[in-house]
């Protein structure tokens, strides 16, 4: 909504027209009736600012964006003089910023400007932003970092994550919403969070259980990305349907709704073309089987058709589905017929030694008999959701190992 | 623009105007008021006025001429300039006018102790609402950003916390609220409807049997749309089904927006509509899926959501419907179990995995073994098919009593 409309009503409070005044005058006058209006609208036409905030941190309304100056960024650097200068003299720089390793001492190399949470529009100016053209190096320079392996992954993704925080930061700030540039930077670091949410999540799984908290920020962070690069496709019209896909895999899983809207809402919105591209009717595709409950169909789709990045967001997933179609067979099978854990196998595409232990998951028991075949008794009343850290079973795809033996991290 | 018109004509059609204007507000006649605020309408009174101020150029001098014009100017002048506007088609210059007029009329509205001129106050909401979606078509047109619908809902906003308070003014509130959910679903911002609802459904001085009948139509009915996009089955069904026991029967059109989304909340129920339904309103999008599902024919329902898909989608029912897979299984399951309970019944209970194959098969759709037995054990889970299968033998076993039971009303469970 509007706030400056608003002030026909009230008088204004706070300072002039900086981000605050806005969202804590209405806040602070609403009678009983004047509706609240919550300002986290991923799906507007324009791209969300959530990172613009005012020195009161709150969130801003997306139409703030036509209200921003005309901002031109002209710092050349990765990181403003000015900034890499104090950083130096703070020792806050990060491992990979620092020359030779000197915590107070960087370059204009390695420097990496950081996200900055309260800033107001006011005190922006020009030398600070950086240009499309210098956020493009910037990225292409973190990138380089992030498949370094030179420190602990956690390490890594952190700087980046902070640092991608930025460009999008300077992006939004200088009103871009054109050009194949941008996009490109936006589907980067779209790439980056899905990576990374994998990679997070086997070192979930296997070691440092501090590691979860991150999951939930990147993906936040993803799910904004997403929505701005869905703006520039709206403004642009060159939509790359991959990338919508995304979305809708994000949303598989029975009540989860990352953007708190509805997939039917939200589809009503694509472009027709967009809805019937090959990556689309994929993520459709799964989303039917999902809804159904058909969990062969959604195994067997994702091994014969899923792209490697799909595969990263669909990951969390294909556990639960592999629960669901688990618990189905224990429920609707019959006693005297305990399944072969190698037709289990079959179903829900794991290796058999993987079946014994995901079973156990789930509360349910497996014997074997004097031949040495596995079996799973079925009728079992143990069975439960799998609790913790999700394991992690690869699934048996040809396919997947080689996409993912061939080009695991290529951003 | 009408150059027959002569300046002693256009003179006259002004200051008839302005009278009738003062006197219609003297008189407290809030049915008279209406047509003097209305554009859309396109009435020849309201073209021969546009025509009259555009022709006459300086109907400001008319309205400062006496007292009893000049105490509404706020409100007329940007009025007349509106009006300038829409004659010759700036559209987006129209709705800034009319913007600015209509909020001095609320001003005065807030003034006017009791709720006569609250009709008026509905033509005026209703044009802010139509200019607004013209300026828009304008904008686009010229490669601008659409945004004055954006706008016509903040004000819409301003006008519900006007009717919002104790007095006799509040039953124009869920007028109102429905101007601002057809303002939310054209720009899609569908998540600003709650806010209102909250209020309308939450605050003390409201009560929902006040409101005129059909503004409660109206509201149920885009109240239960809201419902069927986030799939809460039992409460769409509750919302729509009161619009349509209350709508105006005569009103075919309406009625058959409300049976568009209706519809698809009844059959996830488990609940089919007659063909005689269907024709009667010209839903034909949904005769092949009811045939599907009477005949448990995958194939046909399949075929019928890619037939109609874009428009499935446009109404936000497509995945609703795609969902309705699960009952046409257990209707093409029911029909081998009728099949051999004819041939055999004392053995009709036990459906041979293979049986089920060829049946898909004969419908044209390749499903192996395990498919077929993945499908059963999810019919089973999900409480549509009562019984087991035996994984060894490949066979279904079907209970005894009532082996597909009915949805009576629920939705299935997930």
């Amino acid at each position: 909504m509007r706030y400056y409309l608003m002030e026909r009503w009230q008088p204004r409070r706070g300072r002039g027209r900086g981000r605050g005044s806005y969202s804590s005058s209405s806040q602070t006058q609403s009678n009983n009736f004047r509706p609240s209006n919550t300002s986290n609208h991923p799906t507007t036409r324009k791209p969300t600012p959530n990172h613009i905030s005012s020195k009161i941190n709150i969130k801003q309304d997306d139409n703030d964006l036509e209200d921003l100056p005309n901002l031109t960024g002209s710092c050349s650097y990765m990181c403003p003089v000015e900034e890499r200068i104090q950083r130096e003299r703070l020792r806050d720089l990060a491992i990979f910023e620092r020359l030779n390793g000197n915590p107070s001492q960087s370059s204009s190399t390695l420097a990496v400007k950081k996200f900055c949470r309260t800033i107001s529009t006011k005190d922006v100016r020009n030398v600070d932003l950086r240009p499309v053209l210098v956020l493009e190096d910037t990225l292409n320079h973190l990138l380089n970092v992030f498949g370094s392996k030179s420190q602990p992954f956690e390490v890594i993704h952190d700087f980046i994550f902070d640092r991608t925080r930025s460009i999008r930061q300077d992006l939004s700030m200088q009103g871009i919403v054109t050009g194949d540039q941008a996009i490109g930077i936006y589907e980067r670091i779209v790439k980056f969070h899905i990576i990374s949410q994998h990679k997070l999540q086997r070192n979930y799984v296997n070691s440092n259980p501090n590691v979860s908290p991150m999951h939930h920020l990147n993906m936040e962070q993803l799910t904004k990305t997403l929505s701005s690069l869905y703006h520039l496709y709206d403004q642009t019209r060159k939509p790359n349907p991959e990338f919508y896909s995304f979305y809708v895999l994000l949303h598989l899983g029975s009540d989860h709704q990352p953007t708190g809207e509805s997939l039917s809402l939200w589809f009503r919105k694509l472009p027709f073309s967009v809805m019937k591209s090959k990556e689309m009717m994929f993520a459709r595709r799964l989303l039917r089987y999902s809804r159904f409950g058909n969990y062969k169909q959604f195994l067997d789709t994702i091994d014969s058709e899923a792209s490697g990045l799909q595969y990263y967001v669909l990951e969390p997933y294909v556990c639960d589905v592999r629960a669901f179609g688990l618990s189905c067979l224990n429920h609707g099978g019959y006693k005297l017929n305990p399944y072969p854990l190698v037709d289990v196998s079959k179903h829900l595409f794991m290796e058999e030694s993987d079946v014994e232990s995901f079973c156990k998951d789930c509360g349910l028991d497996t014997y074997t008999s004097e031949d040495g075949t596995k079996f799973m008794p079925a009728k079992q009343t143990s069975f439960c959701s799998p609790k913790g850290p999700r394991k992690y079973y690869p699934m048996v795809s040809e396919r997947l190992k080689t996409l993912y033996d061939e080009a695991p991290e290529i951003i | 623009m009408a150059s027959y018109m002569s300046m002693g004509e256009a003179h006259r059609r002004i200051t008839d105007y302005l009278n009738r204007f003062v006197d219609v507000i003297s008189y407290q006649d809030g049915t008279s008021l209406k047509p003097l605020l209305s554009l859309s309408s396109e009435s020849p009174s309201f073209l021969a006025l546009a025509d009259a101020l555009n022709l006459f150029q300086d109907a400001n001098r008319l309205i400062k001429q006496a007292d009893k014009y000049s105490q509404y100017a706020e409100i007329v002048a940007p009025l007349f300039r509106a009006m300038q506007s829409y004659r010759v088609g700036h559209l987006v210059e129209s709705y800034q006018a009319f913007e600015k007029s209509a909020n001095a009329f609320i001003q005065e509205f807030r003034n006017w102790e009791s709720a006569w001129a609250l009709e008026a106050l509905y033509v005026v909401v209703y044009e802010i609402r139509i200019l607004a979606e013209k300026a828009d078509r304008e904008l686009a047109s010229n490669g601008k950003t659409p945004e004055k619908l954006k706008a016509a809902g903040s004000f819409l906003m301003k006008v519900f916390g006007v009717l919002a308070g104790k007095g006799p003014k509040r039953v124009g509130a869920l007028y109102v609220t429905c101007q601002l959910f057809k303002v939310y679903f054209k720009l899609g911002t569908v998540h600003l409807c709650r806010s209102v609802i909250r209020s309308i459904e939450t605050a003390r001085i409201f009560d929902f049997e006040e409101f005129p009948v059909r503004d409660k139509v109206t509201y149920m009915y885009y109240t239960g749309r809201l419902e069927v996009l986030n799939e809460n089955f039992p409460a769409a069904d509750h919302k729509l089904s009161y619009a349509l026991k209350h709508c105006d029967p005569q009103s075919e059109a309406n009625i058959r927006m409300i049976l568009k989304y209706l519809v698809p909340v009844k059959l996830s129920i488990g609940i089919l509509p007659k063909k005689a339904l269907l024709e009667k309103y010209t839903l034909v999008e949904y005769s092949d899926i009811v045939l599907a599902m009477k005949r448990g024919d995958l194939r046909l329902l399949r075929h019928a959501l890619e037939e109609h898909e874009d428009r499935f989608l446009r109404s936000g029912v497509y995945l609703v419907l795609e969902k309705l897979e699960l009952q046409v299984y257990q209707r093409l399951v029911k029909k081998i179990y009728i099949i051999q309970k004819q041939k055999d019944p004392s053995k009709a209970h036990q459906i041979k995995l293979e049986m089920i194959v060829k049946a898909l098969k004969w419908l044209e759709m390749e499903m192996d073994l395990d498919e077929v037995e993945c499908i059963m054990s999810i019919l089973i889970y999900k409480n549509l098919v009562k019984g087991y299968f035996a994984h060894k033998s490949k066979v279904a076993v079907l209970s005894k009593q009532d082996p597909f039971p009915k949805l009576n009303g629920k939705p299935i469970n997930s």
